[in-house]
């Protein structure tokens, strides 16, 4: 079963080369961008399933790690978005989404880890993420820095953003 | 759910998760190794579906039923949507979000065994 799908032939079996650059359509979100996507999306399913199983059922239980939950999720549904749309306004709200997850993972971190009775259950962003391999203290960095990169991308481009003359 | 089925997944996934890695280390797109690989981790994941559905049919309930059930029927889509979307983009970036649509369910795979095991009235 192991070697199923482990063909050495470099041709088909690992796919075609890939094609060079990201530049050439700057409204679709491709390459490095995509992965970013990929892991908010997982990250925005996880904690949205969470925070609702939470508030519908258990409210009671701990409402402000819950509400957090929510919020947290809600956040990376902003970011998803705003990263998968691209563009100038994409770009800002992704910004500020990443912004405040960073912001909100390390003050509820530094908070669960000071005042443990606070956060009777966990939250994504609890010890730093630690529950969910500190993801989701790596990833607003990840957004950002690759945020500040297409934003040089676009302002080396001409400001109507016409015809392809990056480069 | 089957302790030796998850096993069985998650090596898939992880074997998958590398083989995407590969890709992008290689500066090439996904080809038929993938295909492959994500093909075999879903067959896994639908063979996983059925066991605990019956499982759930013939009674067994885990405690924390809603999340479960959320866990289930999501890791089943996303080995499909990993491989579209890798399958659309043409860049060497493709096999890396394979790879994460792969490790994804390798972890969420653990996560629905955790709850599992935490049955209750």
């Amino acid at each position: 079963m192991a070697d199923d799908g482990r063909a050495p032939d470099g041709g088909g079996a690992l796919g075609r080369p890939a094609a060079e650059g990201t530049s050439a359509d700057p409204g679709t979100i491709r390459g490095p961008g995509r992965v970013l996507v990929a892991l908010y999306g997982v990250f925005a399913l996880a904690a949205g399933a969470r925070a609702a199983v939470q508030l519908s059922t258990q409210f009671d239980e701990a409402p402000l790690a819950y509400l957090l939950s929510a919020v947290a999720a809600v956040v990376y549904v902003i970011a998803t978005v705003g990263l998968a749309r691209g563009g100038r306004g994409g770009r800002h709200t992704a910004v500020v989404a990443c912004s405040i997850e960073l912001a909100g993972v390390l003050v509820v971190g530094t908070l669960s880890l000071l005042d443990p009775a606070a956060f009777p259950d966990a939250t994504v962003w609890s010890g730093y993420g630690q529950g969910y391999g500190y993801v989701p203290l790596l990833l607003p960095v990840l957004g950002l820095l690759w945020l500040r990169h297409q934003s040089r991308v676009a302002d080396a481009r001409p400001p109507t953003g016409g015809t392809a003359h990056a480069g | 759910m089957s302790t030796p089925l998850v096993v069985a997944a998650t090596v898939v996934a992880v074997v998958l998760a590398a083989l995407g890695g590969l890709s992008t280390a290689l500066r090439r797109r996904i080809g038929t190794a993938h295909l492959a690989g994500a093909g075999l981790l879903e067959l896994l994941l639908l063979v996983q579906l059925g066991v605990a559905v019956a499982a759930l049919a013939g009674g067994d309930r885990p405690e924390d039923l809603a999340t479960f059930l959320a866990y289930l029927l999501s890791v089943v889509l996303l080995p499909i949507a990993g491989l579209l979307w890798a399958r659309s983009d043409p860049t060497r970036w493709a096999g890396t979000v394979l790879g994460v649509a792969a490790l994804a369910v390798a972890v969420m795979l653990w996560r629905l065994l955790d709850l599992w095991e935490v049955t209750g009235g």
